[in-house]
C-alpha cells in the first residue's frame, strides 16, 4: 500500500506536466484578449467526434476553415448569419453549373495551414472523403445536402476541386458551409493514422490541423481553451487577420457568477446568462445585450403521438387550448424571444416560412369541450418531463403547465430528469409530453419538417409520422420552383397546425452580453461565437 | 422520572442555548403541523403578473418568479422538510440499531460480513453516493429519504454494534438468558434499551444534517420536484437571483433552513449533556 | 525499533484488510452506474441528425455492447493495469483527468482544513477552559452557525459580498487568475509550484483565489473540530497528570498549552482524518460554485450525463484516499501513543 502511494505521487508529477505547458507565455495585454465565459465545456478539438459539445463546435469554427461560408446580414438591427449569401473562405470562387449539379471550387493561392504549408485540392478531397466516410457526426449532416460518397469529389488540379450531385439540392452548398465540412491539413493528420483509425480521429480530438483564424494555445478539457491569433490568416471579409490576438474560452458553471464577471468588466462576452438577469444587467448600464431571437430554433411542448392518450388528436388539441401562453412566456423566458403562438391565421398560413406563430391561444372552455369529445371528461393522470440542465427556465414552465392542466382535470406530475436519462427516454419514446428546444443549422421549411416532424430519429420528438408530410417534404426538397415550394410548405404547416403533434411556444433569444466597447457580434447558425467578427472599439 | 425532569431543568437553567434551541425546535414542529392552514396564499398558486415583487404588506416575504407568495411557501415547506429529515433519520436509526445490535450480539460470520459492508459504505464519498442513489432511483421524496438514510446507516450500525458487543457477556445479560429468554428477546428487550439513549443524542444532530443534505441535492437538481415547496429547492432557485438583487428569494427560505438546522444541532448538543452525564464535567 | 516494527505490522494488516472494501466499492459503483436510467450512448450521440448508427457507434466505443458481467470483468482487468477508461465529457483518459484535478481538490481541502483548525483549536480550548460559561455558549453558537448554512449559499454570498460588492476578492473562477502567469507544473499544487519557480506574483494570485472557497469549506467543518477539541480538552484537564502539574506550581499557560493540549490532540487527529476524507468527497458544491477544477465537480458532471468511467474512477480514488488517510492516522496514533500498538 505504501509503495502504491509513492507511485501515485511520482505519477502525478510526471503526467501533470503535459497539459500546463506554455504557461509563462501568458503575459499578453488585456486589451488584445477576449475573455469569453460559458457554462458549458469544450470536450474535443474535432467537431465531428461523436459526443462533441456545442462549445466544441464554437472553437472549431475559429480554428478550422471551410471552402465556403455563410455571409451575414442585418436583422432588426443585429448581425445574423445569412444562408442565402454564401461567400468563399478557402475557396476564392465557386462556379455552379446551370443545372445546379456541379460545383467547381477554386482554392485561394495564398491559403496556408497553421504549419505554413499551402492548402491544396488534395487536402480538400481528403477532408471531404473523411466527412462522408469516417464514423463521425459529419456524414449524417452533410448527407442532407446529397453528399454521401467520396466519388462525388474529384481533384482537377492543385487549386481546383469539383463536387457533383445527382439531383439539384438547395442544401448542397449550404451543407459545405457547416462546421462538419472543415478542411484538414491531410499531410499532418496522415502522420497519425493507424490501421484501426484510418482518418486519424484519435489524434484530431486533442490536436488541430487547420488553416483558420486561430490556433489552439492550450486546451484543458472541461476548464478552458486558449486560442491565439493566426497572423497569416486573411480569410475574413476584409482580408485582415482576426481583431483579437488571444481568446480565452473559460467554463464557469454558475450563471450568476458569469453575470457578475461580465458586469465587473472581468469578462468580455457570454451568450448563456439567465434570461431573468439580462434586463437588470442592461438597466444598471454597465453592459449591453445583443438579443437575437434564434430564428432557426424553436421551443416546444412535444406530445408523444405513439403513447395513449396523446395518440388522440383531440387530447393534443385540448392541451394546446389549455396552455397559458402569455404566462409561460413571461415566467419562463421573461419575454426574451419571439412568440410562436397566437398566430392570426386559420386553415392555411399566409406565408411559407417556418417556424412561424401558430394559431394557438388559451381557451379553457374549448379545451374542456375537446377533452370531453376525446372521451376524457374526467381528465387523466400523466407526467411532464424536462431536462435538469434547462431547469432555470423549464421548472417554472412545468409548474404553470401543471396548474393550467389541473383546470381541465388533467393531473400532471412533474419530472426533472438528468440529461442522459431524458435523452434515453425521449429516444425510447417513454415520455408522454415534455419541453424541448430544437435547432436547425440550415433553416429551410422542408428541412425542419424532414428533421423534426417526420421519421424515426430522436429529433422527431413527437414520433409523428404522417405520410402526407413525408410525401410533400421529399418532393419539396428537390423543388426548384419557388411558388410550388411555398405552396408545399404552407400545406405542411396547415397539416401540422391541425394535427398538433407539438405545440410551438417561442424562439428564445440568444442574449449576448458584453461590455459596451465590444462590437461586431454575429448570431451564427451554430449558436456559438464566431470570434473573427468580434472586436473591441 | 421526576429526578430526570429535575435534572433536565437544572441543565437547562445552566444552558440557556439549549433551552432556546428546544423552544425553537418545538415552534418548528408546531409550524409543520399548522403551517398549511395558516398560510395566507396557496403555496403553488401562480400569479404571473405579480412575479418577483419585493416584500410588502401584501406579500410579507415577496413573491417568486411565478408570483407565488414566498411566505406561504416557506411556512408550508416546514412540514415536508421536517418529514424528510425525521423519516430519513428514523429509518437509519431503527435499521442501524437493529442490525448493529444483532451483529454485536451474535458475532461470527454474520458480524464479519456486515462489517465488510459497512466498510464499503464508509469508504464511499457519501454525498456523491447520495447523488448517485437519487439519480438511479429517480428524484422523488421517498428516494431522497432512502439515500439520506443509507449514508447515515454505517454510523448507527457501528455504534450499536460496539455498545452491544461490550455488554453481551455481562452478568445481567447472562441472567436474562439463563431465565429462559430467547436471543431475540435478549437483544430487543434487554440490550437495545440500554444502548438507545446514547444513540438518541445523535438523532438530533443528524436531523439538521439531513435537512442540509436534501438542500444540497436540490441545488444540484436531484432534490424535491417543483412546484412542491421545500426550503432547499427554494434556496437553490433563489440563489440564481442573487446578482440581480432579488435577495428575498434566497434570504427567507435560507433563514428558515438555517434556523431549523441550528435548533437541531444545538438541541443535540444539549441533549447529550442531559442524557449522557459522563460527557459533562 | 520494535515499536516501528509493530506499527509497520499493524499498518500492513490494516492495508490488507482494506482490500475487500476497495473491491466492494469498485463492484458496487460499477453496478450502481449501470442502474442509472440514462443511456450514455444516446446522450452523447447528440449531433444534429444523429441516428441509431451513431448511438451504436458510441455504445461500442464505451464497451456497452457487451453483457454486464463481461463488462465488469473487463473493467477489473483494466483497473489492474491502471486504466480507468475514458471520459466522454472531456474526451480524455480518466486517469489523466484525475491526476490533473486531484491536486486542485487536495490543495483546497488542505487549505480549508488549515483555516478550520487555526480557528477550531483556540475556540475549543477557550470553551473547555470555562465550561458552561458565556464564552462556551458563544463558541458553540458560533460554530453551529457555520455548519447550518448550506455551502452553496455561503459560497454564493461570500462571492456576492467580497467580489461583487466590495471588490476585494479576485474573480471566483478557478485556481489562478486567467491573466496571471502559470507556474511550470511540478507537483500540481499551485502554491508549491509557484514557490519552486520563485514566481511570487503567481503565488499571491493563486493564494487569493483559494481564500473564499477554503473559507466556505472551513465554516462547515469548524463545528465538529471545535466540539471535539473542547471535549478532549475537558477530559484531559481533569486527569491526574494535569492536576499534578498544577499542584507542582507550573504556570497555567504551560499546563494547558504543553501538557493538556498535546494529549488532547489525539482524538482531534482522528476526527481530522474523518473530516478530511468527508471534505474531499463533499467538495462538489463548493467546486461548482467557485468553478474549481477539482475531482468532485468532475464526477458530478459525469454523473448527470451517465458518463460511467469518470464516476467509477472518482469513487475508487476517494475510497483509496479514505483508506490511506485511515492508515496514516493509525501510524500517527501509534507514534503518538505507543500503548495503542500493544493491544
Amino acid at each position: 500500500m505504501k509503495l502504491n502511494r509513492r507511485h501515485l505521487l511520482a505519477g502525478t508529477a510526471a503526467v501533470a506536466t503535459a497539459p500546463y505547458l506554455g504557461g509563462s507565455a501568458a503575459a499578453q495585454t488585456r486589451a488584445e484578449t477576449l475573455r469569453y465565459v460559458t457554462g458549458a465545456t469544450v470536450n474535443t478539438l474535432d467537431p465531428t467526434m461523436p459526443g462533441s459539445t456545442r462549445e466544441a463546435f464554437g472553437v472549431s469554427v475559429n480554428v478550422y476553415d471551410r471552402l465556403v461560408s455563410f455571409g451575414r446580414k442585418q436583422r432588426d438591427g443585429n448581425w445574423v448569419f445569412d444562408i442565402d449569401n454564401i461567400r468563399g473562405e478557402i475557396a476564392e470562387k465557386v462556379d455552379i453549373s446551370p443545372d445546379g449539379m456541379t460545383f467547381t471550387f477554386h482554392i485561394r493561392k495564398n491559403a496556408k495551414f497553421h504549419d505554413g504549408t499551402p492548402v491544396t485540392a488534395a487536402d480538400v478531397k481528403w477532408s471531404y472523403d473523411r466527412a462522408v466516410s469516417a464514423r463521425s457526426l459529419a456524414a449524417a449532416q452533410i448527407g442532407t445536402g446529397s453528399w454521401t460518397k467520396p466519388e462525388q469529389f474529384t481533384i482537377v488540379d492543385t487549386h481546383t476541386v469539383v463536387g457533383k450531385i445527382d439531383k439539384p439540392d438547395r442544401l448542397a452548398l449550404p451543407n459545405l458551409c457547416t462546421l462538419y465540412a472543415i478542411v484538414f491539413n491531410s499531410t499532418l493528420v496522415k502522420k497519425h493514422v493507424t490501421p484501426q483509425d484510418p482518418w486519424g480521429q484519435a489524434w484530431t480530438k486533442d490536436n488541430t490541423a487547420g488553416s483558420g483564424a486561430y490556433t489552439v494555445e492550450s486546451f484543458r478539457p472541461g476548464e478552458q481553451v486558449i486560442l491565439r491569433r493566426n497572423d497569416a490568416w486573411t480569410g475574413g471579409v476584409d482580408g485582415k487577420p482576426a481583431p483579437f490576438r488571444r481568446i480565452i474560452c473559460q467554463t464557469i458553471p454558475e450563471a450568476a457568477t458569469r453575470a457578475s464577471l461580465i458586469e465587473k468588466g472581468d469578462a468580455d462576452l457570454s451568450i448563456d446568462l439567465q434570461p431573468s438577469d439580462i434586463d437588470t444587467l442592461v438597466q444598471r448600464g454597465r453592459v449591453k445585450a445583443i438579443s437575437t431571437p434564434q430564428f432557426n430554433a424553436f421551443s416546444m411542448i412535444a406530445f408523444n403521438t405513439k403513447m395513449p392518450p396523446f395518440d388522440n388528436k383531440k387530447v393534443r388539441q385540448a392541451i394546446a387550448a389549455a396552455l397559458p401562453y402569455d404566462s409561460l412566456f413571461k415566467a419562463g423566458l421573461f419575454e426574451r424571444g419571439a412568440k410562436l403562438y397566437g398566430g392570426t391565421w386559420s386553415g392555411t398560413p399566409t406565408d411559407a416560412s417556418f417556424p412561424q406563430p401558430m394559431p394557438y391561444k388559451q381557451d379553457v372552455a374549448k379545451a374542456k369541450a375537446l377533452l370531453t369529445e376525446a372521451g376524457f371528461p374526467n381528465g387523466f393522470d400523466t407526467f411532464f418531463a424536462f431536462n435538469l440542465g434547462s431547469a432555470a427556465f423549464a421548472e417554472p414552465i412545468a409548474a404553470l403547465v401543471k396548474e393550467a392542466l389541473a383546470a381541465i382535470n388533467i393531473r400532471v406530475e412533474i419530472q426533472k430528469l438528468p440529461d442522459a436519462q431524458i435523452s434515453t427516454m425521449v429516444t425510447e419514446r417513454k415520455l408522454p409530453f415534455f419541453i424541448e428546444t430544437s435547432i436547425a443549422w440550415l433553416p429551410s421549411t422542408d428541412y425542419f419538417f424532414r428533421t423534426f416532424l417526420y421519421g424515426p430519429q430522436r429529433w422527431n420528438y413527437s414520433g409523428w409520422n404522417d405520410q402526407r408530410i413525408a410525401d410533400i417534404a421529399e418532393k419539396a426538397r428537390f423543388e426548384t420552383d419557388k411558388a410550388k415550394y411555398d405552396a408545399a410548405c404552407k400545406e405542411m404547416i396547415a397539416i401540422m397546425a391541425e394535427e398538433t403533434p407539438i405545440v410551438m411556444l417561442w424562439q428564445p433569444n440568444q442574449d449576448a452580453v458584453m461590455p459596451k466597447n465590444i462590437d461586431g457580434y454575429t448570431y451564427g447558425y451554430h449558436r456559438q461565437v464566431d470570434f473573427r467578427d468580434v472586436k473591441r472599439t | 422520572m421526576s429526578a430526570t425532569l429535575r435534572h433536565t431543568g437544572y441543565i437547562l437553567r445552566g444552558n440557556p442555548v439549549t433551552l432556546v434551541a428546544g423552544i425553537g425546535a418545538a415552534l418548528l414542529v408546531l409550524i409543520a403541523i399548522v403551517g398549511p392552514s395558516i398560510a395566507p396564499y396557496g403555496p403553488t398558486v401562480s400569479n404571473v403578473p405579480q412575479a418577483l415583487q419585493p416584500p410588502s404588506a401584501t406579500y410579507w416575504f415577496g413573491t417568486d418568479q411565478l408570483g407565488r407568495d414566498v411566505f406561504s411557501r416557506v411556512l408550508v415547506a416546514t412540514r415536508l422538510d421536517l418529514a424528510i429529515a425525521a423519516s430519513a433519520v428514523s429509518i437509519s436509526f431503527v435499521l442501524g440499531a437493529m442490525i448493529g445490535a444483532f451483529c454485536g450480539y451474535a458475532g461470527g460470520r454474520l458480524d464479519r460480513w456486515v462489517g465488510r459492508f459497512v466498510d464499503v459504505l464508509m469508504a464511499f464519498p457519501l454525498f456523491v453516493l447520495a447523488m448517485a442513489l437519487v439519480a438511479a432511483l429517480g428524484n422523488r421524496v421517498e428516494n431522497i429519504i432512502y439515500a439520506t438514510a443509507i449514508i447515515n446507516l454505517p454510523f448507527y450500525i457501528r455504534f450499536a454494534r460496539a455498545e452491544v458487543n461490550v455488554r453481551r457477556n455481562s452478568g445481567w445479560v447472562e441472567a436474562a438468558r439463563a431465565s429462559g429468554n430467547s436471543h431475540v428477546r435478549v437483544v430487543l428487550l434487554f440490550l437495545l434499551p440500554n444502548v438507545l439513549p446514547a444513540m438518541a443524542v445523535q438523532i438530533s444532530l443528524n436531523l439538521g444534517w439531513a435537512i442540509l443534505n436534501a438542500a444540497g441535492l436540490s441545488f444540484l437538481g436531484l432534490g424535491v420536484q417543483a412546484p412542491t415547496p421545500e426550503w432547499g429547492i427554494m434556496v437553490a432557485e433563489g440563489a440564481r437571483f442573487i446578482t440581480t438583487g432579488k435577495w428575498w428569494l434566497v434570504v427567507f427560505p435560507g433563514a428558515a433552513l438555517m434556523t431549523a438546522v441550528l435548533c437541531f444541532n444545538l438541541l443535540g448538543d444539549g441533549l447529550r449533556d442531559i442524557l449522557d452525564p459522563r460527557m459533562r464535567t | 525499533m520494535s515499536l516501528a516494527a509493530g506499527i509497520a505490522r499493524r499498518a500492513g494488516r490494516r492495508a490488507l484488510s482494506s482490500v475487500p472494501a476497495l473491491f466492494g466499492v469498485i463492484v458496487f459503483t460499477f453496478l450502481l452506474m449501470r442502474v442509472l436510467p440514462g443511456d450514455p450512448a444516446v446522450f452523447f450521440a447528440s449531433g444534429p441528425n444523429a441516428g441509431q448508427a451513431e448511438i451504436q457507434m458510441i455504445r461500442e466505443q464505451m464497451g456497452l455492447d457487451k453483457p454486464i458481467p463481461q463488462q465488469l470483468l473487463l473493467y477489473l482487468k483494466d483497473i489492474a493495469t491502471g486504466n480507468l477508461g475514458r471520459s466522454m465529457n472531456t474526451g480524455q483518459p480518466v486517469v489523466t483527468d484525475l491526476i490533473n484535478r486531484l491536486p486542485a481538490s487536495l490543495e483546497l481541502t488542505f487549505t480549508a482544513l488549515l483555516f478550520a483548525l487555526s480557528l477550531a483549536l483556540p475556540l475549543g480550548i477557550l470553551a473547555a477552559l470555562k465550561p458552561n460559561s458565556l464564552i462556551d455558549h458563544g463558541v458553540r453558537f458560533l460554530c453551529s452557525l457555520g455548519v447550518c448554512v448550506p455551502t452553496f449559499v455561503s459560497g454564493l454570498l461570500l462571492i456576492y459580498a467580497f467580489y461583487y460588492i466590495l471588490g476585494i476578492a479576485p474573480d471566483p473562477t478557478g485556481r489562478l487568475d486567467v491573466f496571471a502567469a502559470q507556474p511550470p507544473v511540478v507537483t500540481g499544487f499551485m502554491l508549491i509550484d509557484a514557490a519552486i519557480a520563485g514566481e511570487w506574483e503567481s503565488w499571491r494570485a493563486a493564494a487569493s483565489q483559494l481564500v473564499l472557497p477554503a473559507a466556505t469549506m472551513a465554516l462547515f467543518v469548524l463545528a465538529p473540530l471545535a466540539r471535539m477539541t473542547r471535549a478532549a480538552m475537558l477530559a484531559v484537564m481533569t486527569s491526574d497528570f494535569v492536576r499534578t502539574g498544577e499542584a507542582l506550581g507550573l504556570s497555567r499557560r504551560r499546563v494547558v498549552l504543553v501538557y493538556a493540549l498535546r494529549n488532547a490532540l489525539l482524538p482531534v487527529i482522528t476526527i481530522m482524518g474523518i473530516v478530511f476524507s468527508t471534505m474531499l468527497g463533499a467538495n462538489v458544491l463548493v467546486e461548482k460554485v467557485f468553478s474549481w477544477p477539482g475531482v468532485a465537480s468532475y464526477a458530478l458532471d459525469a454523473l448527470l450525463t451517465s458518463d460511467y468511467a469518470p464516476v467509477q474512477g472518482f469513487v475508487l480514488l476517494m475510497a483509496f484516499i479514505f483508506v490511506l488517510v485511515n492508515l496514516t492516522i493509525d501510524v500517527l496514533y501509534g507514534l503518538a501513543d505507543p500503548r495503542v500498538s500493544i493491544e
